[in-house]
């Protein structure tokens, strides 16, 4: 009787904490209706309260046949992240962006310590040895974020039932950030969806493709 | 005054110490390289290969270099070029390539000027700061060796260079540079006696611009204007005017029996457009179009105009 009192008591708690979580489902196409994929989506509580985690999660951004894997991260301020390199070669990272100016010397391996990225906005990476690497790594305000996949959606989970500011950013996307922004009310807790077509424009970067040379002699 | 005989000794003295001085010039280079790939070999873990094949065809308005439109010879090759290297990085500034290359040349019409080149180079490229945008200055050194089906243009060759150059966008980068160029013929067969035979032996020196900017993600576009001073040859049938400013003369039965290849002193500008277009990461398709005019001794003046296809592949 005990027991069954017991299991009776835990699933009534996790109802009611189910029903205190809310989830946003993101999508983000392009204005020829194509997904967008790496597109960050964020969302902050509109009261401003945020359930903030004991400690941030480290991150990783790797280096893999010379090119930044993920292309793009997204992480909590404070994140420390590190930056393996699984290539032969050496590479020196740095980041010119005003959200974290940093260099990593030439290095192989993983470096001892992580870089710890402590200010809110878009850190662009790159590498001094091949030019073309670029890698992005968007740090949040907010605790609520995720990123989009091939099919241009995005799951964010485990909500606290409350109105938030949606917005999104993408590498290549045209228009500011802050010109996405949405309101989604989901105080009353389940699911709820958000949409945004962007307008892309081409990638910043260096072309890696070779150049025949075309050599004449004789 | 000297005899005859004792100035033709002098010469015999004077050709062999400059065959002496150039074997102890080639030992020395062999040294400097095998140094070098050894120095290069203790950091091979963090050493990168590279493998380039270049595939394409070209075509020549004026394969001759002639002035006389009767002497103007036009021809299409089928091109293939190989090479393999490896990249170190020496600091986060600095960078090595040192690479072995082999290519072949096959026209259509004249044959003579098939060729099988074996070679090798080296490429030291230094930046000055931090990002794609830091300047950098790149030194070059490449030497090889090009065997034609005639005999008369095989040689040996050394190139040296050094550019600097700046990308001022990810699109948008330019550089410029000076070039040195040695060919040492293997060949003497003099058609005129007191004129050397070598005609392929040449040297010039050369300063360059060039720049390029991708205008998509896939689409290159470039340009390089150059303007190099030194030997070129013209190849015609018998005529004065070139013949009293030549100082090297050879039959070039490449382009028929009565043909003779001219060395003479001249400048040449060209100018050089391209475009190419990624395939993906790895490979590109590219088209080059180049215009050549030369102003040479004695008032000869010639234009060449030539185009590339070439697919290029990289690992």
């Amino acid at each position: 009787m005990r027991a069954v009192l017991l299991y009776a008591t835990l699933a009534l708690a996790v109802g009611v904490v189910r029903a205190q979580t809310a989830e946003i489902t993101a999508s983000v196409t392009d204005d020829q209706g194509r997904p967008v994929e790496d597109a960050v989506v964020v969302a902050v509580p509109i009261d401003g309260r945020a359930r903030v985690p004991p400690r941030a999660r480290e991150g990783i951004v790797d280096q893999v046949d010379q090119e930044f894997v993920p292309k793009v991260t997204a992480v909590l301020v404070g994140t420390p992240v590190r930056f393996p390199n699984h290539d032969n070669v050496r590479h020196q990272v740095y980041s010119f962006s005003p959200a974290k100016r940093f260099e990593l010397p030439l290095y192989a391996g993983s470096p001892a310590e992580p870089v710890v990225f402590d200010k809110p906005g878009v850190v662009v990476l790159g590498c001094n040895i091949h030019d073309w690497m670029i890698g992005y790594v968007y740090v949040s305000e907010s605790p609520y974020f995720a990123k989009t996949g091939k099919d241009g959606k995005a799951l964010l989970a485990d909500l606290p039932p409350r109105a938030y500011t949606l917005r999104v950013w993408h590498p290549q996307q045209d228009a500011g950030e802050d010109t996405t922004r949405k309101t989604v009310d989901a105080a009353r807790g389940g699911p709820a969806a958000v949409a945004w077509t962007l307008k892309l424009k081409r990638e910043a970067k260096v072309r890696r493709a070779p150049i025949g040379e075309g050599r004449t002699r004789y | 005054m000297r005899s005859p005989l004792s100035k033709r000794n002098a010469e015999r003295n004077c050709e062999r110490d400059c065959a002496r001085s150039c074997a102890c010039i080639r030992v020395r280079v062999c040294r400097a390289a095998c140094a070098l790939i050894v120095a290069c070999a203790s950091s091979a873990s963090n050493a990168t290969w590279q493998f380039d094949v270049d595939a394409g065809s070209l075509y020549d308005s004026n394969l001759t270099r002639a002035y006389e439109p009767a002497d103007i010879r036009a021809d299409a090759a089928f091109t293939l070029d190989a090479a393999a290297g490896s990249f170190w990085a020496l600091s986060g500034s600095d960078g090595l390539t040192l690479t072995a290359d082999a290519r072949t040349e096959a026209y259509h019409r004249f044959h003579g000027l098939n060729v099988l080149g074996i070679g090798a180079s080296g490429v030291y490229k230094h930046k000055f700061g931090v990002g794609y945008a830091a300047p950098w200055i790149a030194l070059t050194v490449a030497g090889g060796h090009d065997d034609y089906r005639g005999d008369i243009r095989d040689s040996h060759r050394l190139d040296l260079r050094a550019e600097l150059g700046k990308r001022f966008a990810p699109e948008f980068d330019a550089a410029f540079g000076g070039r040195y160029d040695r060919r040492y013929a293997r060949n003497d067969e003099p058609v005129v006696p007191g004129i050397s035979g070598k005609v392929f032996d040449l040297h010039g020196q050369s300063v360059y611009a060039r720049a390029g900017y991708a205008i998509t993600e896939r689409l290159l576009l470039g340009v390089e204007l150059s303007a190099r001073r030194g030997d070129v040859v013209a190849t015609t049938r018998p005529d004065f005017d070139i013949f009293v400013v030549s100082d090297a003369i050879a039959a070039d039965p490449t382009f028929g029996p009565g043909f003779f290849a001219y060395r003479l002193r001249g400048t040449t500008d060209t100018a050089k457009i391209s475009a190419s277009w990624a395939l993906d990461q790895q490979s590109s398709l590219n088209v080059t179009y180049v215009e050549e005019r030369t102003d040479a001794a004695g008032g000869v003046y010639y234009r060449s105009h030539s185009a590339n296809l070439v697919y290029a592949w990289r690992y």
